[in-house]
């Protein structure tokens, strides 16, 4: 009897036990499946990119006859550094400018304009907005495509191609840096604040300056990022309005140089150029990444989340 | 993506403040009405000049002669129309579409569920290092994917030949399988972006319905495919739309493919419309092409929300919310 009596809830116990201990098991698995399939996934993205850093060490010599994913015990880092500051003309060095150039400018340029544009949508009822949000809303629609060509001949007529303004210029206008500014207003500058320094004497510029553009910085700092980014992956605008080789940014330079790979007669092939050169244009991106990483993806999915 | 960010624009999220009279002046703009217009007159203006001139140019343009530069209504349309290598181009990047996007909208939402689920370890450097393709650019990534895909630069190529599946190295970059690498590269490119936009979308479900979905018994597997991928199906929609877009816009990667591996300079329309205008100097025919161009794109678009909200009803909460 007792021992029945006793026997119960231990059996009980015991196979709640187990319970937990399956349980546990059957999440330890399916947690090692997972972090596999995200592994593999991993090694899609990041292989390329790793194999990118251990060929820009190699001459073209040892890129094509040694192991494509391992380094050489000699390692052609400095020749081939040598070289690309100082192959066809040293050109290397004005597209690595022109891009800080370009990137730099246009983003600090670029935020400004949108921030005040998407602020005023966003805080002030003046007439002709709805027809501002009407152009704004719309041109997310246009593809760029549909205006490099007209936008060619446009900068010809008035002499822009071929200066640093003509390619910043368009890039200035960033309707998504509009559309993204005037949500965060609505989401970050609570009206009675700017009130607060209207009562205090303060005109709307002023009261923009003191008191809106502080608690903005944030949403500008991430519109500063998309805009840097995009500007210095930018290919096909300065692609159609450069000409001169020392006014290419990176982009087009090594696509320039990637493109005389094989043409005949077109002297030595600069296949370590092209490849240490991608390095150099992608590398202090991917350094400072996992700082600016929190700051672009929230940019990103606030545009997209806002909308559901 | 242009849907939803319109109804916003209009709607809830902006609460503006009349205009007001007879304020002190404190600095320059007197009224917030003048004060509205100060503020988006820089871009007011850049926009004019750089996105409305540019767009209505390329119009009238197109209804122009290549040769006199005389008015010829729809001429240069129905040499658009007629052109079969421009329509080649047209359905090649449609097939590329179905399948690239589809595929790697796949990939994001797994991924993305899967970093949300409490399956995964790591979870932070996976999320950082899906989104690194962002900060390469495209031109950049062609190169590098083209080298890798290269059967004289990649040992990996030779493998199956060694093996003796094959009988020669791999060559991803020929003719009959280039338009595939190109997808390999594209789903490289912008997979991870658009899985880190799910993700952040993932964050607003709330946790009360997932715990309470737990307490009921659901697998994680059931919570994601009934409660977390529904909540987030208008994201899913977006980014859809923003990758059907840049498919029909392709051109980097085409243009460095071309150059390491002679696919053709018209394999894409985008190059198609480049080469018109700047190899033949026809910007009238290529002002028209890039017309139709942009009409397939909001047919496209289009097309694709109107099945999207009958059948999954994508946007009729958000019309809903606009009161």
């Amino acid at each position: 009897m007792s021992a029945v009596a006793a026997g119960q809830p231990g059996g009980a116990a015991r196979s709640a036990q187990a319970d937990a201990r399956r349980a546990r098991s059957a999440h330890r698995t399916k947690t090692a499946i997972g972090t596999a399939v995200a592994a593999v996934a991993a090694i899609y993205v990041l292989a390329p990119i790793y194999w990118l850093v251990v060929a820009s060490s190699k001459n073209t010599g040892q890129l094509f006859n040694s192991q494509t994913f391992l380094p050489t015990a000699h390692l052609s880092w400095v020749a081939n550094f040598k070289l690309l500051f100082t192959v066809d003309g040293g050109y290397f060095k004005y597209w690595l400018l022109n891009s800080l150039i370009y990137a730099v400018l246009t983003a600090v340029l670029a935020t400004a304009v949108s921030t005040l544009c998407g602020y005023a949508l966003a805080r002030y009822a003046f007439r002709g907005r709805r027809l501002v949000v009407g152009l704004v809303a719309g041109s997310l629609l246009v593809p760029s495509t549909a205006l490099v060509v007209p936008l060619f001949l446009l900068e010809h007529d008035f002499g822009l191609i071929n200066t640093y303004q003509g390619v910043i210029l368009p890039l200035l206008v960033y309707p998504f840096g509009v559309y993204l500014m005037a949500l965060y207003t609505a989401d970050a500058v609570p009206e009675s604040l700017v009130d607060a320094a209207r009562v205090d004497g303060a005109g709307e510029l002023r009261a923009f300056w003191k008191v809106s553009r502080p608690l903005l910085m944030p949403g500008m700092v991430t519109l500063f990022l998309l805009t840097f980014i995009g500007t210095w992956n930018n290919y096909f605008l300065p692609l159609v309005l450069l000409g001169t080789t020392t006014r290419f940014p990176l982009t087009v330079g090594l696509s320039a140089w990637a493109s005389e790979l094989n043409l005949a007669g077109a002297g030595q092939p600069l296949y370590p150029e092209v490849i240490l050169g991608s390095v150099v244009s992608v590398l202090p991106m991917l350094i400072l990444f996992p700082f600016l990483q929190k700051y672009i993806a929230r940019g990103l999915a606030f545009g997209a989340i806002v909308g559901e | 993506m242009q849907v939803s960010e319109q109804s916003e624009l209009a709607s809830t999220a902006i609460r503006p403040v009349p205009a007001s009279r007879g304020r002190r002046p404190g600095w320059l703009p007197t009224s917030r009405g003048q004060a509205g217009w100060v503020m988006s007159s820089p871009f007011l203006i850049l926009y004019v000049l750089f996105f409305l001139a540019p767009f209505i140019y390329s119009i009238v343009l197109s209804l122009r002669s290549p040769r006199t530069g005389g008015f010829v209504g729809l001429f240069n349309y129905g040499n658009v129309v007629g052109n079969g290598e421009y329509w080649s181009a047209v359905v090649r990047m449609a097939y590329f579409g179905v399948i690239q996007v589809t595929v790697m909208i796949a990939i994001a939402i797994a991924l993305a569920l899967l970093l949300d689920s409490p399956y995964c370890r790591a979870k932070k450097f996976f999320a950082l290092a899906y989104f690194f393709p962002y900060a390469v650019p495209g031109i950049i990534a062609a190169v590098m994917w083209a080298f890798l895909l290269e059967p004289d630069l990649d040992n990996a190529l030779k493998v199956p030949h060694l093996l003796g599946i094959a009988s020669g190295p791999l060559n991803p970059l020929s003719f009959r399988f280039v338009l595939y690498a190109m997808m390999l590269i594209v789903t490289w490119e912008w997979a991870g972006y658009n899985m880190t936009i799910l993700l952040t979308s993932l964050t607003s479900v709330p946790r009360e319905v997932l715990e309470s979905g737990r307490i009921d018994g659901a697998s994680e597997l059931a919570l994601a495919w009934r409660i977390k991928l529904p909540m987030i199906r208008r994201t899913v929609a977006f980014i859809t739309v923003i990758s059907i877009i840049g498919t029909l816009q392709l051109f980097n990667e085409p243009m460095i493919l071309n150059d390491i591996a002679s696919i053709g300079s018209t394999y894409t329309p985008n190059e198609f419309i480049y080469n018109t205008a700047f190899t033949f100097g026809n910007e009238q025919l290529a002002a028209a092409q890039s017309v139709v161009l942009a009409l397939i794109t909001v047919v496209a678009t289009a097309a694709f929300y109107g099945i999207m909200r009958r059948r999954f009803d994508i946007f009729g909460a958000v019309r809903g919310g606009r009161r």
